[in-house]
């Protein structure tokens, strides 16, 4: 996938605390996706680092159809140790 | 209505930088549960959360419920709301059904608290795509005068969430729209349906910092700058990070 490696740095750095990281991140994403692509970029860390909020303080559960169809990637991840239902 | 991101160095689209500041105004007037003040208030609280130094004490924590004290607050929401806002923010991938049953047990009731959650994800999510950009938090709106509407639907009902929702076949004429009319409704839809206008308000922000529903799904097409495939690489290294299964 295009700058697959430079779109993961930039997520990486809008969810952390690290300002220069930020500007790093950004400043070598811009000339790979363009300024609109970078809107559009921070748009959805934005929109995820959100949703996943609700998702967790809502204890949704994943859908039956979902919940198979990832089964076997869940599993060779561990991502069910995620699961709101693991929680106390 | 505010214009968001008017002096931004990038090029927002019109219909993002138009759904940010209908999030805005949302935010600002009376709501279902919460009036204006209030609301602005529990958004001001989300962004003070990550200063609080009880959750950077609960959030190292093995069990962040071990951890006892009193939150950082601003002082303008009752500290129940304040709980939550900061669990939220803080950290959400530990959030418990005990947890949230503790909060309802203490007072706040179940519309009050998705109305909560819903105007801290609004916050999130416009606060860190301006952080993405470099760009400073936009001002909180003003809050508009008015008493908050207390509607319940009627067709909320316990389900295999820790809220009340609505399934399809029980929204009524009031909650028109909330959900998609040719497929079934995912989960993440249903969330907050207990309070209808948090959906609709939140959806709307869905559907241009991320994609229209009906499109999420199509790769037939591009519908913005970067790819579906870097969009959702980006979403799934967001929820990664998160430790968010959904």
């Amino acid at each position: 996938m295009p700058y697959g490696r430079l779109l993961v740095a930039f997520a990486e750095a809008v969810l952390g605390e690290d300002h220069g990281a930020l500007a790093r991140a950004r400043d070598a994403l811009m000339p790979a996706v363009g300024p609109v692509g970078l809107v559009d970029a921070a748009g959805v860390v934005g929109l995820f680092n959100a949703i996943d909020r609700v998702a967790d303080a809502t204890g949704i559960p994943l859908e039956p159809e979902k919940a198979a169809a990832s089964a076997d990637f869940r599993a060779r991840l561990d991502l069910d140790r995620f699961a709101v239902a693991e929680r106390d | 209505m505010p214009v968001l991101h008017a002096s931004a160095p990038y090029p927002i689209r019109d219909d993002l930088a138009a759904s940010q500041a209908r999030a805005w105004a949302h935010i600002a007037r009376p709501g279902t549960w919460w009036d204006g003040a209030a609301r602005v208030a529990i958004a001001a609280q989300t962004r003070q959360a990550p200063l609080c130094a009880l959750c950077r004490r609960r959030k190292d924590a093995v069990s962040p419920m071990a951890i006892e004290g009193t939150h950082d607050s601003l002082g303008r929401l009752p500290e129940m709301v304040v709980e939550v806002v900061h669990r939220v923010r803080t950290d959400p991938s530990r959030l418990g059904e005990r947890w949230y049953r503790k909060v309802i047990g203490g007072g706040l009731t179940e519309g009050q608290y998705v109305e909560v959650v819903s105007v801290v994800a609004h916050t999130v999510a416009i606060d860190t795509m301006a952080r993405g950009l470099g760009l400073e938090p936009t001002p909180l709106p003003a809050p508009e005068p008015g008493s908050p509407s207390h509607y319940r639907p009627k067709g909320a009902k316990p389900g295999s969430a820790w809220v009340p929702w609505i399934e399809p076949a029980g929204a009524s004429a009031s909650e028109a729209g909330i959900y998609p009319s040719d497929r079934p409704p995912a989960n993440i839809m249903k969330a907050m349906s207990l309070v209808p206008d948090e959906v609709r308000s939140f959806f709307d922000l869905v559907t241009h910092q991320y994609l229209p529903g009906a499109v999420m799904r199509d790769f037939s097409r591009e519908y913005r700058a970067i790819s579906h495939a870097q969009i959702e690489l980006l979403a799934a290294r967001v929820s990664a990070l998160n430790r968010c299964l959904y």
